[in-house]
C-alpha cells in the first residue's frame, strides 16, 4: 500500500494527476438535463475499439491472397477456437456502427447541437461517417465470397459514371480491368491500415473540438432554447451546477454501452445471419454472376436511387448532392432555435427526409 | 460561342465533381448484376409458336437450366453465330433418334446410361422398351427424384404394382437424402464448413440413384437399407453441429442477462450519485 502510495506521489509531482482529474473528470461539468442521447458517441467509440480487437485478432488467421481468402475465412469460422465469436463480432460490429453513427447524426440534428460554433464537430462526425462507410466498404471485399466479389464488381462500377476520370477511377480502384487480386490487396491494405488510422486521428479531432468547445445544452426541459453565442469571440460553453462528468455521467455511458452490448450479443448469438444472404459463404466465382446482388442495408438506399434513374451519373450527382448538402448544414442552417418543435419545418423536412431514406432501403431490399 | 458555354457549364461541372467526391463512400449501389447473354438458339425460338418454341419454355423450369445446361450441350451447334447455329459443319447434331436417345444423354450421364443399359428397361431398348426421355421427358427435365415412379410414367407400359413395391423401398432413404440435403444446405448458409458432409451425401445419393433403374425388389430393399445406415452417420454428425449451435444459444443468454443486469447495476448506482 505505502508502494502503492509512493508510485502515486511520484506520478502527482511530475504529472499533476489530481488537477487533471479534477479537471476532466470529477470537475468536468455537464448540463443537468443531459440525456441519454449524449452517450451515443461513447457506445461508438466503445465499437471502434471492438472492431480493431477484433480486427487484429482476424488478422492472425486471415490471408489477402485471393486463392486463400475465402479458405482462410472458413477456417477462422469453423476451425479456429472461438474463430466464429471473433469473425461475427468484427462484420455485425460494422453493421451496429454504421446504425450507431446514424443515429448519433440524428440525435445531434433534432437537438440542433451542429449549430454555430460547432461546425468543425459537425464536419469531423460527417467525415467520419463517411469513413466508416468507407471502411464498411473495403471490408465487403476481403471475404472473397461470391457476396463480396459482385458487390465489389457493382460498387466500382459505379464510379464509372463520373465524366472524363470515372473509367481511370474503376482501375485505379480495381488496380486492373476487372476485380481481382490486386483489388484485395488494395482493399485490404486500405481496410486495416489507412482507414483505421484516419479514424482514430478524426475521432481524435472530433473530442478536440468538444473538449475545447464544450458539450451543448440540450434544448429539452428549458425555457429558453435558441443558442447562446453570438460569434463576438471564443468562449468555452460551461455548465456551472451541472452533473460532474465522473462519477455521474460515466455511469450513464457505462449503462448505455451494457444495453448496447446486450443488444449487440442478442443479434450475435440468436440471429446473426441477418447479415448474412446464403452468396456470403460461397467462394467468388468470376465466371458465375448470382441472379441479383443487394448491398448491405445501409447502401440499399442508395443502390435503389441509381436504379431509379436511366441515367446513372445523374443518380450519383444526387446523391452526392444530398451528402454535401448534410456536410454543409450548419452553414446553411443558420437560425438560432435548437427545439425541434419550434423550428417546425425543419423537423418536417428530417423526418420527411428519414421516410424516404427507410422507404428507399426497404423498396431496394425487396425490388 | 463552344467557348462561352464551356465557361458557363464549369462551375456547374466542379459542383457536380466536388458532389460526388463527397458522396463517394456512398457510391456502393448499383443496379442488378448483367443477366447472363443468351444464346443464339433461344433468342430465335423463344420467339416462334408451337413446337419451335416450345422446348425454349420447358427448358427455362428444367433442372438443366437451372445448372447453366443450354441448347448447345446437348444438340450442338454453334450458339454465338445465328446463321450456321444449326450447321453440321459446327458440330449440330439436331434431335436424336429413338434408339440413340441414351447414347446421347449418356455423353454426359455416363453412369446412369450403364445403369439404365443393365436395366430391364434398357434391355428392351429398341424394342418398344422406354429411354430416357420416357420417365425423364425431354426438355422439362426435372431432378432425378422417386417422383418420376408414378402410375402415370410406369403405366405407359406396364402395371405399377412391381414399381410402386420398389418406391416404397426407396422412400424412406429418398426422405433422408432429401432432409440431410436441406440441412446440409442451411449449415453451409451460415458458414459451415458442409465441404465433407456434402461429398458425402453426393457418393451417398450416387449409389441411390444407381438403383433407380433397377426393377428387382429385393435387392432394391438390402441396398436401401446399407444406404441408411450411412445416411444416418452424416444426420449424426449434422445433429453434433445443431447441438453447437444450441450450446452457443446458451451462452447467448448468459451474455446478453449479464450485460443486461451491469446495464441495471450501473443505472442504479447512477441514481444514488444524483
Amino acid at each position: 500500500m505505502r508502494f502503492l502510495k509512493s508510485v502515486y506521489n511520484w506520478c502527482e509531482v511530475r504529472l499533476g494527476i489530481k488537477e487533471l482529474v479534477e479537471k476532466e473528470l470529477t470537475g468536468y461539468l455537464l448540463p443537468r438535463n443531459i440525456n441519454f442521447w449524449y452517450s451515443m458517441g461513447s457506445i461508438l467509440l466503445f465499437i471502434f475499439i471492438m472492431q480493431v480487437a477484433t480486427g487484429i485478432l482476424l488478422l492472425i488467421y486471415y490471408v489477402p491472397d485471393a486463392d486463400k481468402a475465402f479458405g482462410s475465412v472458413t477456417t477462422i469460422m469453423n476451425r479456429v477456437q472461438f474463430g466464429w465469436f471473433i469473425r461475427l463480432c468484427h462484420a455485425i460490429g460494422s453493421s451496429m456502427m454504421v446504425l450507431f453513427v446514424l443515429l448519433h447524426m440524428l440525435s445531434v440534428l433534432f437537438m440542433g447541437s451542429y449549430k454555430s460554433p460547432r461546425e468543425l464537430n459537425w464536419l469531423s462526425g460527417f467525415i467520419l461517417f463517411n469513413l466508416v462507410l468507407a471502411t464498411c466498404l473495403t471490408g465487403y471485399l476481403l471475404p472473397w465470397s461470391q457476396l463480396s466479389f459482385w458487390a465489389t464488381t457493382v460498387a466500382t462500377n459505379s464510379v464509372g459514371a463520373i465524366p472524363y476520370i470515372g473509367q481511370f477511377l474503376v482501375e485505379f480502384l480495381r488496380g486492373g480491368k476487372l476485380v481481382g487480386a490486386p483489388t484485395l490487396g488494395r482493399f485490404f491494405a486500405l481496410h486495416v491500415a489507412v482507414i483505421p488510422i484516419l479514424i482514430a486521428a478524426v475521432v481524435g479531432l472530433h473530442l478536440f473540438f468538444l473538449e475545447r468547445i464544450g458539450v451543448s445544452t440540450p434544448p429539452f426541459g428549458l425555457d429558453k432554447t435558441s443558442n447562446r453565442w453570438q460569434g463576438e469571440a471564443f468562449r468555452y460553453d460551461n455548465h456551472p451546477g451541472g452533473i460532474p462528468f465522473f462519477p455521474n455521467y460515466l455511469l450513464q455511458d457505462m449503462t448505455s454501452i451494457a444495453v448496447y452490448f446486450a443488444l449487440f450479443a442478442a443479434v450475435l448469438f440468436f440471429s446473426p445471419y441477418i447479415f448474412f444472404p446464403k452468396d456470403a459463404f460461397v467462394q467468388a466465382n468470376p465466371f458465375q454472376t448470382p441472379a441479383h446482388i443487394k448491398p448491405e442495408w445501409y447502401f440499399l438506399a442508395n443502390y435503389q436511387t441509381l436504379k431509379l434513374f436511366p441515367n446513372e451519373f445523374v443518380g450519383l450527382s444526387i446523391q452526392g448532392a444530398a451528402m454535401t448538402f448534410l456536410a454543409l448544414l450548419p452553414f446553411i442552417d443558420r437560425g438560432r432555435e435548437k427545439h425541434p418543435l419550434k423550428r417546425p419545418l425543419f423537423t418536417a423536412c428530417s423526418i420527411v427526409g428519414i421516410l424516404i431514406f427507410i422507404a428507399l432501403m426497404v423498396w431496394g431490399h425487396y425490388s | 460561342m463552344n467557348q462561352e458555354r464551356r465557361k458557363m457549364n464549369k462551375p456547374f461541372a466542379r459542383l457536380s465533381m466536388i458532389c460526388l467526391v463527397m458522396g463517394m463512400p456512398s457510391l456502393c449501389a448499383a443496379a442488378n448484376a448483367p443477366a447472363q447473354e443468351e444464346i443464339v438458339c433461344i433468342r430465335c425460338h423463344s420467339g416462334q409458336p408451337g413446337r419451335l418454341g416450345e422446348p425454349v419454355k420447358l427448358w427455362r423450369d428444367s433442372i438443366h437450366a437451372a445448372n447453366g445446361v443450354l441448347c448447345n450441350d446437348c444438340h450442338g451447334g454453334d450458339p454465338k453465330d445465328a446463321v450456321n447455329a444449326m450447321s453440321p459443319a459446327r458440330g449440330f447434331l439436331g434431335a436424336p433418334k429413338e434408339a440413340d436417345i441414351p447414347a446421347f444423354c449418356g455423353r454426359c450421364h455416363v453412369g446412369v446410361m450403364k445403369d439404365y443399359l443393365q436395366s430391364a428397361h434398357g434391355r428392351r431398348l429398341g424394342n418398344g422398351g422406354p429411354t430416357c426421355v420416357s420417365c425423364h421427358s425431354n426438355h422439362l427435365v426435372v431432378k432425378a427424384s422417386l417422383d418420376i415412379i408414378n402410375e402415370k410414367n410406369c403405366t405407359q407400359c406396364h402395371s405399377y404394382e412391381q414399381a410402386r413395391a420398389i418406391k416404397e423401398a426407396m422412400q424412406q432413404t429418398e426422405g433422408l437424402i432429401v432432409s440431410i440435403g436441406g440441412d446440409i444446405d442451411a449449415f453451409k448458409g451460415e458458414g459451415v464448413d458442409t465441404d465433407k458432409l456434402e461429398k458425402g451425401l453426393f457418393s451417398v445419393r450416387n449409389r441411390f440413384h444407381t438403383m433407380f433403374h433397377d426393377v428387382d425388389v429385393e435387392k432394391v430393399k438390402q441396398e436401401s437399407t446399407q444406404i441408411n445406415s450411412e445416411l444416418n452417420k452424416l444426420a449424426d454428425a449434422l445433429g453434433k453441429i445443431a447441438e453447437q449451435r444450441n450450446k452457443r444459444k446458451l451462452a447467448g443468454g448468459v451474455v446478453v442477462g449479464g450485460a443486461l443486469i451491469a446495464a441495471l447495476l450501473f443505472y442504479l448506482l447512477r441514481k444514488t450519485y444524483d
